[in-house]
């Protein structure tokens, strides 16, 4: 009974659909578009958090040995900094290693490789790459470098200060991520808006059907069932038009993205392969933000219009 | 049994659609409301199909007392009810059988059910030969007799005729009225409400005669007497 009866709602939702299918595609459409932009803003704010986290832990402070200095002396130092507060981890790069990256770096530039090549020793000393806890004790950090203790151990200190970046990087991300927020309630507003019409409409075109299905007993459910399905199947369609918008899209810019954002990271990070990771949440997302506009603006039309 | 006691229906404080009705109608009777328009037929039979709720007093079927019955349990009560109009209130783009199959799909018949007894019901009715026309290719009388087959789609135990032959020449009021006896013979409590004369006197049934809301007459075997 329960089946049936839902089966003959569903029939009924599929219907509604057919006979004002302009009208479905129109709110399909809109909803579709507000999808995306929490898509938008979803995957800025992943993109957002990284470029941070790699710009925090991106190696900011270097110092290279100088060429007297032993292998021994050098794990004693990076020993001796390592157990400071303000440092997070001390990496040592050997010359050998040094020049790999190198060439890892310059790898379409054959010039590079033929010098490589002509000089007969490992031009490169081997240094020392620090990440501190936060990135306001660099300037700490390389200050000790340059004292007594440590000074006649070093060529050079290389000390970059990220601190600005983050700053501007983070005003830059807030005002997007604000502008997102806001395109997307406003988008949201025209679903509520037009999906609260597409089904008035629906009701409308179904006014003798549901005078009669009163008239004959027909359940609450039975009656109202069909204009809350209908929304949801247009919420549903949505979510796969989205999806399948969001996935080609993302793959066709990852790289761009990679390139642009973690160029020079050892573990670059692939926006791909975390949209099909947490696809998922991808989908789980935009289905619950979908749902919720559908059944809550047919909901409005329906106690409106079908008292 | 259907009870009405001490009801009243005030749509506004100084109109009263009905005024202290008592009623006491045996099941399988067929009763005849008659009155000026206005006199408050219509409003007794919304009552009974819930779609009006009493002002004051109190309604039973069958010891169900509907006076305050719950938004959830009407649809219940009107699989039980059966209702026709003088506008027949049929869907224009489904056939005879199709509209009684409607009624039948609403109220959650199996499809098996619904291809078993509709057949069944055009045949009571006289329209098995017409069950795939359209409302449109029938006339006033068989459109009223399609109303007719889709009340009894779920056996009512009563039906419900709200000036059904108003739309009808005499011939076919005939006809309906003929229906509604035969169905009121096979144990369905009829209630009729109707303006015309002749059908009331030819009856010879109960007649209940309303006037500006209030009964005035209630008589076995009576004729139409305002």
């Amino acid at each position: 009974m329960v089946g049936i009866s839902f089966v003959r709602v569903l029939r009924n939702a599929l219907r509604n659909f057919k006979r004002n299918v302009w009208l479905s595609i129109a709110t399909t459409v809109i909803m579709t578009l507000t999808l995306l932009m929490m898509l938008f803003l979803y995957f800025m704010n992943v993109l957002s958090a990284e470029v941070l986290r790699g710009i925090e832990q991106k190696v900011d402070l270097s110092a290279v040995f100088k060429e007297d200095v032993s292998e021994s002396q050098i794990e004693t130092l990076a020993n001796d900094i390592e157990v400071r507060a303000d440092v997070e981890e001390v990496r040592i790069v050997s010359s050998e290693q040094a020049l790999e990256l190198f060439r890892q770096r310059h790898a379409d530039e054959p010039f590079i490789e033929d010098a490589l090549r002509e000089l007969e020793e490992n031009p490169l000393q081997p240094s020392m790459f620090i990440v501190a806890t936060e990135p306001r004790f660099y300037q700490t950090i390389a200050a000790a470098l340059q004292t007594e203790k440590y000074a006649p151990f070093f060529e050079q200190i290389n000390y970059d200060d990220s601190e600005p970046v983050i700053a501007k990087l983070i005003t830059f991300t807030t005002g997007l991520r604000n502008v997102a927020l806001i395109t997307t309630a406003v988008l949201a507003g025209l679903v509520v808006l037009i999906m609260f019409n597409t089904i008035r409409l629906a009701i409308y075109s179904f006014r003798e059907e549901i005078d009669i299905m009163r008239l004959v007993g027909a359940s609450n459910w039975f009656i109202r069932g069909p204009f809350v399905i209908e929304a949801v199947l247009v919420a549903l369609l949505s979510v796969a038009v989205a999806t399948l918008i969001v996935y080609p899209t993302i793959q066709g810019v990852s790289p761009k993205v990679g390139r642009f954002f973690f160029s020079g990271q050892v573990e670059q990070f692939d926006l791909y392969q975390f949209a099909v990771d947490s696809w998922l949440n991808v989908v789980g997302l935009q289905a619950a933000m979908a749902v919720f506009l559908a059944v809550f603006s047919s909901m409005i039309a329906i106690r409106r219009y079908l008292r | 049994m259907i009870t009405f006691k001490n009801v009243s229906k005030e749509y506004t404080a100084e109109s009263a659609a009905l005024q202290t009705v008592d009623l006491d109608i045996p099941t399988g009777d067929f009763v005849s409301i008659v009155g000026q328009s206005g006199a408050g037929k219509s409003t007794l039979l919304k009552l009974l199909s819930a779609e009006e709720r009493p002002s004051k007093g109190e309604i039973v079927i069958d010891g169900w007392d509907i006076t305050r019955i719950k938004r959830w349990q009407v649809p219940h009560l009107r699989r039980q009810i059966g209702v026709i109009f003088q506008d027949f209130k049929l869907l224009p783009k489904r056939t005879a059988f199709e509209n009684i199959a409607f009624a039948m799909e609403v109220g959650g018949s199996v499809t098996t059910e619904i291809r078993e007894t509709v057949p069944q019901i055009l045949k009571l009715v006289n329209l098995i030969d017409k069950s795939d026309m359209y409302p449109n290719e029938m006339s006033g009388g068989e459109r009223q007799r399609v109303s007719i087959a889709r009340a009894l789609a779920f056996k009512p135990q009563i039906l419900l005729a709200d000036e059904p032959t108003g739309n009808l020449d005499a011939l076919h009021s005939w006809d309906i009225v003929q229906l509604l006896i035969k169905i009121n013979k096979l144990g369905t409590t009829v209630l009729l409400a109707t303006h015309n004369d002749d059908i009331v006197n030819a009856l010879k049934k109960r007649v209940v005669t309303l006037n500006k809301g209030k009964v005035v007459s209630d008589v076995q075997g009576g004729t139409y007497k305002l």
